[in-house]
């Protein structure tokens, strides 16, 4: 069988965490090719239905990643983030879905091996939980 | 209009000051060139990890306003350049610059770096202080502007190798260099400085001792893109420190190498270094600052500090260091060998020592100003003019920036706007002659159409192409829902392909364009004005990141990249059929300002803002202007300040724009950014567009030291003001920090160390006989002030450090003023008999700014003064667009500084009174009145006071959002939405993602 | 408003355990305010147990409808597309939603999926106080605006317990006297006169004692 190869969509600020996924680039870090980031102005907008919305679909992961705390560009953006994605893990573990599948980051836009680190993690960790089981049958590709 | 000036400015100098004062500059109706001496934009800033006293991030905070600078239609950056000759006068001089060849073209570079893979030869990269190495062929740092490499022609070896790597054909080794003329009205020098080189003083060790590192090179340490991408090692052999050594003023206060001043930021940086490398270490670093004095005196410094020592455990040892070598059995460890408070030689041994280098002006700046006739003071700083906080000895020329004196960021910045507001004083009839606006065709109305998309796919040369198989991501893009064409570019962002893409628009009918190519980040405005040209509104554009975020991460995995870029196109695709045109509002601009508070900074505010054409309204509480420093006998530094202070109220009084309010208050505020209407305690109502809060502060009345209960003791300020009558005084006692620096005020109030020293120096010049004791805890003469202390010393003023547990005790016996102390370095209690006790009282905020901050919605500290928007990069600001603070409002300062301030605030609301109207910043959060229920989630969610609520719903001011989006997020009806980022979108992209399309 | 706590999700999930389409209803009234049942909190609601429901092996099908007011039959009667073909509707409404939905879809099987709590006011952003025990007679004229009715632990009318100890209640150290609260405030307005008043008995029967109530208003009745 194919090894599985998850798919996690980082929902990442503009201001830090996408910037840090670009300089992961201009660095030239090689990490897992699972991740699909969706840009978003700041964490902040991030609402708890999308997260949901994200795992329903079939994504084996998914993460907010936002400023350093206290750093963000909107002020307090990143605590709100912060807050919600703690609120949706309540709700899957009263699903009954693994937690571990959703996670919030904060990273500065400086923190470009950082990204690759949390990549690399995030990867390994829902390889370790195993295809989502909301996760339709397509092609293995990642 | 016609006018004899030139409506530009030149900024010399592309570190932070320059970026501000070009933004500003350029958002308030002035070309400017922005003349830069390095390859890139961003001075010392985008090398520091972490700045202090918040932890943010350099980078993250600098990097927006960058690419501000870099794309402004209105700023010309010219890197590698220098000044060559100024000629011409104020209002219009002609410059000459010399401009290096980069020998690599910034339009057509795509910042790949497939040159710099190829050039053969590696030099030590100056960025990250030589710990590493670049190639010949090079890109300053990963963020910087230009986004293009550049040849160190210096190390080249001509081989031809990046030449035949660049797929842009970008690299030509024959460029030559070009001399450029310009016109401009005015001129701000903001060369920056450089750290100073510990090489000199041998007995550090440093270039000899390889663990002996400067705070600079600790910086690139500690910084994540550093040379050891964070990870906090030794440069020895790599091992992580577990215990390091700070030592302060080196290259500071050290008058046998000429360098008797205070590099001013030493102290705050050291110990933020501490704090930070104590993050990064597992094991429990063991951190220790030598110094002779904490001068942690700027805002919210003092907190930092103490949490630095009592939570952090940071170990602070007061003492004077004698040597650094190596260690006594581990060569690669460092002994230092010092001499503690009481003068005990002791012995300690580190793995690593930092020294915390001080600042000194650049060479090449201080050959310029030289050339261009600016005097400047014996350490070669150019020193700002008494009491003018930016002004040179030559009119339409103003100092920025450390350059003018060793500062931090926020007083350079604040120093580059202060410039600013000064330079329109000069400019003002020629604002706005010299800019020029984009002007883009009429945009085609899509509602209602079918989504018509457009892919487009790019190669980056073999950026993407060579990892990502294209066309089979431009093939599996045709067949995506709403895609009617979809192409492969060698350079999506070349001139050529744009041309085709607009041509592609009109052919196809496209409604919504994708571009997948690099980073949104630097490329989505280039996309945009193509869409515009094209007559298309800018947000129905979609990009996705397919190099950045893909090729470069995922080399070695063709398969799985091309994978993810399909899967990326195909998320792209899904958002962009739902992307909807967004029109910009605008509102127009009431061109007044309201100035509360009528001190130094108020006038000098109002003044400022005068002077350039606006109408002023200046309301005072109290019944006549200029506020406490009337009580002042002179500066610093010996200014005349009652005489500037009478100019400046004279100035005010008889100004034609400036109306003046005294004897009354602030009773109501409505309104918002441009448009305010404010009523006064009498009901006048005032219309305004801009705000500065400058309400000083007030004088704390001590209730230690027996204050009040005996004639002869006095504060600072009323010595300041009996001076005269005390000729016959012998012996007089300073007590510093009284009700500063304490549990229930716990900041420094920053002034009190050299109004104190300088009163003393004054009280032993007049007559050299007296004794003149100062009591301290830490002397904090910081920048040049330090000089003061200096000469106090000399001149036989007795300085006596107390500690904080063991304060001096004053007592009245038999008539007799009695100040009792322990002396530190002897241990003994010192008894003075004085006829003369000055108490150096705290500088607290203005009562009135807890009702202010509740009229303007605007917040407070801890400590009762205004926050400002960001404490490092807007100093001046409210998160509040079109309110902002200046003086004693934001902090202790003084008087220079309060100057500076005000004239800060003044250059700030030009970059609004500038314009006839104001734009929404791009997208904004809109409210579905019919969905709202008013439960004022958003009200109090956002931090810009962007949301009201109006006729029972909320609705938020276009011109005030900052497109955040969280009251989105947070929204229970879902009755608020981010325009181009709402949920749906994010769903679609989502959706997008796990719908395979066969 | 009318403050509301949304049931755990277990529990609303059970009670819809044997239902393939369910519609969740919120309402935009106070459960919105409380952020307990607005549009937001009826689409996480229902993704969330369509999820549960997946990971079950029993999906359920959801269709969510937040009505302006759950409290007025004509935004109740608009819900009449929504009700169709399903097994039961999960009312986010307070207490009053689902018996509007009962009545008037008679053949529908209601759901509560809140806890309705009190009628108050928000504290601060996420805490809610009770303030109104809807007893039929106000007193708050007397009681210088404060309720003894509901701020009080015993609902006395006429002056503290012995339980009242340095301003607080006995039950615990957070709750305020209410009586305290009057005393001062009183104190303050100069009114301590109105302490020494003699109080006709409170009537009863028009607080809940008397049965279900109804508010009739004749000149605001229409036909």
């Amino acid at each position: 069988m194919e090894e599985f190869e998850p798919k996690i969509v980082a929902f990442c600020c503009h201001f830090c965490a996408y910037s840090a996924a670009d300089l992961a680039g201009s660095m030239r870090l090689q990490y897992a090719p699972n991740i699909r980031i969706v840009e978003m102005p700041c964490s902040g907008t991030i609402d708890h239905r999308v997260l949901l919305k994200a795992l329903e679909d079939g994504a084996d992961g998914v993460f907010v990643a936002g400023c350093m705390e206290g750093d963000c560009h909107f002020l307090k953006g990143n605590y709100r983030a912060k807050r919600r994605v703690s609120h949706v893990k309540d709700l899957l573990r009263a699903i009954g879905l693994e937690p571990e599948r959703l996670e919030m980051y904060n990273l500065s836009a400086a923190m470009g091996p950082r990204f690759a680190e949390i990549a690399n993690e995030m990867t390994a960790r829902v390889k370790g939980l195993g295809p989502s089981p909301f996760r339709k049958q397509t092609g293995g590709d990642a | 209009m016609s006018s004899d000036k030139t409506g530009a400015v030149m900024v010399v100098g592309a570190g932070i000051a320059g970026i501000q004062a070009s933004l500003d500059l350029a958002e308030s109706g002035y070309y400017v060139y922005l003349v830069e001496r390095s390859s890139a934009i961003g001075g010392t800033m985008p090398m520091l990890d972490k700045t202090f006293p918040t932890n943010d991030c350099s980078m993250c905070i600098l990097s927006p306003k960058l690419v501000d600078a870099g794309r402004h239609r209105n700023i010309k950056v010219v890197t590698l350049a220098e000044v060559r000759e100024v000629a011409g006068e104020a209002g219009d001089f002609s410059v000459t610059l010399g401009v290096q060849p980069r020998y690599v073209d910034p339009d057509k570079c795509k910042s790949c770096g497939e040159c710099a893979d190829a050039c053969p030869q590696d030099v030590p990269d100056a960025y990250n202080q030589g710990l590493s190495e670049r190639k010949a062929v090079f890109k300053l740092y990963a963020q910087a502007f230009p986004n293009a490499y550049t040849v160190d022609k210096e190390n080249c070896l001509d081989c031809g190798a990046c030449v035949d790597a660049c797929q842009a054909d970008a690299i030509d080794h024959g460029m030559e260099g070009e001399t450029l003329r310009v016109q401009v009205g005015s001129i701000i020098m903001a060369p920056g400085f450089t750290a100073f080189d510990p090489k000199a003083l041998e007995y550090y060790g440093y270039g000899r001792l390889p663990n002996v590192v400067t705070s600079l090179e600790f910086e690139r340490i500690l910084s994540a893109s550093g040379p050891y991408a964070g990870h906090l090692k030794r440069p020895s052999d790599g091992r992580e420190p577990q215990k390091i050594a700070w030592i302060q003023c080196v290259g500071s206060r050290n008058r046998r190498i000429e360098h008797g001043y205070c590099s001013s930021v030493c102290c705050m940086y050291a110990v933020k270094e501490a704090v930070i490398a104590k993050e990064h270490s597992a094991a429990g670093l063991d951190t220790t600052i030598f110094f002779m004095d904490m001068r942690t005196y700027g805002k919210g410094f003092e907190k930092y500090y103490n949490r630095a020592r009592d939570e952090n455990g940071v170990r602070f040892v007061r003492s004077r260091i004698y040597e650094v070598r190596p260690g006594a059995e581990d060569a690669e460890r460092l002994l230092i060998r010092y001499g503690d408070e009481q003068g005990v030689l002791r012995y300690e041994e580190f793995d690593m020592v930092v020294l915390s280098v001080g600042m000194e002006p650049a060479a090449d700046a201080v050959t310029l100003a030289r050339k261009m006739g600016l005097p400047l003071n014996q350490y070669n700083f150019l020193e700002p003019a008494p009491l003018s906080g930016v002004a040179t000895a030559k009119p339409g020329i103003y100092v920025a920036g450390a350059f003018a004196g060793p500062r931090d960021i926020p007083e350079t910045v604040t120093q580059a706007s202060a410039a600013v507001g000064e330079s329109g004083l000069l400019l003002a009839e020629a604002r706005g002659t010299m800019v020029s606006e984009r002007e883009f065709p009429p945009e085609r109305d899509v509602a209602g159409e079918q989504a018509r998309i457009g892919v487009f796919v790019c190669n980056c040369g073999i950026n993407i192409g060579s990892v990502v198989n294209v066309p089979e991501v431009v093939e599996y893009a045709r067949k995506l829902p709403n895609v009617v064409l979809a192409e492969g570019n060698l350079y999506s962002c070349s001139q050529d392909s744009l041309v085709a893409m607009g041509e592609a628009i009109a052919a196809n009918k496209l409604n919504r364009v994708v571009v997948a190519s690099c980073s949104p980040r630097t490329h989505r405005p280039l996309f945009q004005e193509t869409l515009r040209e094209a007559n298309l509104n800018p947000e129905l554009f979609e990009m996705t990141n397919i190099r950045d975020q893909c090729s470069w991460v995922h080399q070695a995995e063709k398969v799985k990249a091309t994978a993810k870029a399909r899967d990326l196109v195909r998320m792209a695709v899904a958002k962009a059929a739902l992307r909807e045109p967004v029109r910009r509002v605008s509102v127009p601009v009431t061109k007044a300002a309201l100035v509360v508070g009528g001190g130094v900074a108020g006038l000098t505010s109002a003044l400022t803002l005068a002077g350039q054409g606006y109408q002023v309204h200046l309301v005072e509480k109290e019944n006549s202007l200029g506020g406490l420093a009337m009580r002042f006998s002179e500066g610093l530094r010996g200014e005349d300040t009652g005489s500037c202070l009478r100019e400046m109220i004279a100035g005010v009084e008889s100004h034609p724009l400036i109306t003046v309010y005294t004897g009354r208050e602030i009773a109501g505020v409505a309104g918002y950014v441009g448009n305010v209407v404010t009523t006064l305690t009498d009901g006048r109502e005032i219309r305004h567009g801009v705000t500065v809060l400058a309400t000083g502060g007030e004088a704390y009345s001590p209730t230690e030291y027996l204050y009040g209960r005996d004639g002869r003791i006095l504060t600072n300020l009323e010595l300041d003001e009996k001076l005269a009558e005390l000729a016959g005084a012998k012996t007089f006692v300073f007590i510093q920090c009284v009700g500063s620096r304490e549990p229930g005020r716990p900041y420094c109030s920053r002034v009190c160390c050299s109004n104190s020293v300088k009163t003393a120096l004054k009280l032993k010049k007049e007559d050299p006989g007296r004794q003149v004791f100062i009591l301290y805890r830490d002397v904090r003469t910081y920048g040049i002030l330090e000089e003061l202390y200096e000469e106090a010393r000399r001149s036989g003023v007795i300085f006596v450090r107390y500690d904080v547990d063991d304060k001096p005790v004053v007592s009245l016996e038999d008539g007799r003023l009695k100040v009792t102390v322990t002396e530190p370095v002897l241990g003994d209690r010192l008894v003075i008999d004085a006829d003369i006790l000055s108490l150096a009282a705290a500088i607290k905020p203005a009562a009135a700014n807890t009702r202010l901050s509740q009229l303007f919605k605007v917040p407070l500290n801890e400590d009762g003064f205004f926050l400002e928007a960001h404490l490092k990069l807007r100093p001046v600001d409210f998160a509040s667009d079109g309110v902002f603070m200046a003086g004693v409002a934001h902090a202790p300062k003084n008087l220079e500084e309060n100057i500076a301030q005000a004239k800060a605030a003044a250059g700030r609301a030009c970059t609004i009174l500038a314009k006839d109207r104001l734009e929404s910043h791009g997208v904004v959060a809109v409210v579905d009145p019919a969905k709202c229920a008013a439960c004022l989630t958003c009200v109090r969610l956002c931090p810009y006071n962007a949301p009201r609520i109006a006729d029972y719903a909320a609705t938020i001011e276009a011109v005030l959002c900052q497109g955040c989006g969280t009251c989105a997020g947070e929204c229970p009806n879902k009755a608020i939405t981010l325009q181009s980022y709402n949920d749906k979108t994010f769903v679609a992209s989502v959706d997008g993602l796990f719908t395979e399309v066969s | 408003m009318i403050v509301a706590e949304q049931k755990p999700l277990a529990e609303i999930a059970g009670m819809i355990g044997d239902c393939r389409k369910v519609l969740f209803a919120g309402c935009a009234g106070c459960v919105t305010v409380c952020l307990s049942g607005g549009e937001k909190e009826t689409e996480v609601m229902a993704t969330a147990l369509r999820m549960k429901r997946q990971l079950e092996g029993n999906p359920l099908e959801t269709v969510t409808y937040t009505a302006t007011r759950q409290c007025d039959p004509e935004y109740v009667d608009a819900m009449a597309d929504v009700v169709k073909g399903v097994d039961a509707v999960v009312s986010l409404a307070c207490g009053v939603g689902p018996q509007y939905l009962a009545a008037r879809y008679p053949d529908l099987w209601v759901i509560p999926a809140q806890n309705t709590t009190f009628a108050g006011g928000s504290k601060e952003h996420g805490v809610w106080e009770e303030f109104c025990g809807l007893c039929g007679q106000c007193v708050l004229h007397l009681t210088g605006g404060i309720c003894p009715v509901i701020r009080c632990s015993k609902s006395i009318l006429n002056g503290p317990c012995g339980g009242s100890q340095y301003g607080k209640c006995e039950i615990g150290k957070d709750v305020e006297c209410a009586w305290h609260l009057i005393y001062e405030r009183l104190k303050r307005l100069d009114r301590l006169d109105l302490m020494r008043q003699y109080r006709e008995p409170k009537d009863w029967s028009k607080a809940r004692d008397g049965g279900p109530r109804k508010v009739t208003r004749e000149d605001v009745m229409i036909g």
